[in-house]
């Protein structure tokens, strides 16, 4: 079957043909157009058009035609599955969806930049997205450290040592990583018994010493206070829902979210917009 | 000149590669061999080794060796300082220092998991680390989402 969109393609694009001819039609045949030639050549060709507003095989609100693939063609594959939202993410600038989105739109952007030939370029890609999908199916949660006994030497100094020589006025190393690890999380449920594990620290340990290091407030108010910040930070965004932005800050559901804003800022999250949109 | 490090490389013995070949000496040649055969290869081929323990090219404190060369030959490009960050955080597993290193790494283990042949896998690298560095030279503010209006609105004549 013969598939058509746009010209120059970035992510959706290259990454929509990967899927239909490594999951739906193995002898696809790509076709590149001007915009606005998309629908009359899909008509004298009687190719599928895709990734254009108006048809079929495209974005529905949020997730974009590599999604809707998946959706419409049924596709299990848990590799796949995974791999959605790092297409989502780098191709609607929303790099929050997936760690690795960042880094697909960086490579892909350049790939774009150096090909200027549209099937060369997805030759390229059909590369990246099979070493993705390796990623996905087989390596997902395999860490790379180059030289492990240098890496962990390293930890410890940085552990044990180092923190001595600043006490009082600088944080230790677990102490900075763990808040990295906060702030990379914010969007997800965060326990101190997962976070310490780690962190290989004892649990009861990090939760005596936290506060000495986190303004004395307790584990739980450090993270409630962080998500508001977040929260507050996300209300300045117009594209964003309340909705949204509860789920974003790692909130179970929209009333939580308002019970908590409420007892931390005295306002209730849709006031306070207004407010803050007014300034 | 020749290059030799460890076989099976993932980011640092790609990304390096590609370095000495753009921007420090355009015809060297690199090789992969087993790790205890890296110094005795070096010392046989006349080569330099890089990213082992022990060799003056490699890893110091938190930097990698890809930070080594730019360091070493003082290369001041500063789409190169951008990518130093992200190959750093992807080799040294510090996804938190770069926001495309978690991206970097993925492609790049997957890469290597498709490609048993190591100077295959790095013509692909080079490919990667060129297109990393076109993003960080020319196009690293450019953002991309879809607007359908945008797309079909047309300029006023």
């Amino acid at each position: 079957m013969k598939w058509i969109t746009r010209e120059h393609p970035k992510i959706d694009r290259i990454a929509s043909p990967w899927l239909i001819k490594r999951f739906i039609d193995p002898d696809a045949e790509i076709i590149y157009v001007p915009f606005s030639d998309v629908l009359s050549q899909a008509a004298s060709l009687d190719a599928i058009p895709f990734d254009i507003p108006g048809v079929e095989h495209t974005h529905y609100a949020d997730e974009c035609t590599f999604d809707y693939l998946v959706k419409k063609y049924r596709i299990t594959d848990p590799a796949v599955l995974a791999m959605a939202p790092i297409v989502r993410g780098a191709d609607t600038d929303r790099h929050d969806m997936a760690p690795q989105a960042s880094g697909l739109w960086a490579i892909s952007a350049g790939l774009a930049y150096n090909y200027n030939d549209d099937h060369e370029l997805l030759d390229k890609g059909m590369l990246i997205y099979d070493a993705l999908y390796s990623w996905a199916r087989h390596l997902q949660h395999e860490k790379h450290t180059q030289q492990p006994y240098e890496h962990l030497l390293l930890e410890m100094f940085n552990r044990f040592f180092k923190p001595k020589q600043r006490e009082g006025s600088h944080m230790p190393a677990w102490a900075q990583e763990l808040k990295e690890m906060i702030q990379d999380h914010i969007d997800s449920s965060l326990s101190l018994k997962e976070l310490s594990k780690d962190l290989d620290i004892n649990p009861s340990y990090l939760s005596r010493e936290f506060s000495k290091h986190f303004n004395n407030l307790s584990f739980g108010e450090y993270i409630r206070k962080q998500r508001i910040d977040r929260a507050i930070q996300l209300m300045e965004d117009p594209a964003y829902s309340l909705t949204e932005i509860s789920y974003l800050t790692g909130f179970s559901d929209q009333s939580h979210f308002t019970r908590i804003f409420r007892k931390y800022t005295g306002q209730n999250p849709s006031t306070y917009r207004k407010n803050l949109l007014k300034k | 000149m020749k290059w030799i490090t460890r076989e099976r490389p993932k980011i640092d013995r790609i990304a390096c590669p590609w370095l000495i070949k753009r921007f420090v000496d355009a015809e060297a040649v690199f090789l992969y061999v087993p790790k205890e055969e890296v110094f005795e290869q070096a010392r046989v081929q006349e080569a330099i080794p890089y990213d082992i323990p022990g060799a003056e090219y490699s890893h110091y404190g938190e930097a990698c060796t890809f930070d080594y060369v730019i360091r070493k030959h003082e290369l001041s490009d500063p789409a190169l300082q951008i990518i130093a960050i992200i190959v750093r955080g992807a080799d040294t597993g510090r996804f938190d220092l770069a926001p495309q290193a978690a991206g970097l790494w993925a492609i790049s283990a997957g890469l290597s998991h498709n490609y048993p042949d190591d100077h295959a896998q790095l013509e692909i690298g080079m490919k990667i680390y060129d297109a990393l560095y076109s993003w960080a030279r020319f196009a690293r503010d450019e953002r991309h989402s879809w607007d359908p209006d945008l797309l079909t609105y047309r300029k006023p004549k």
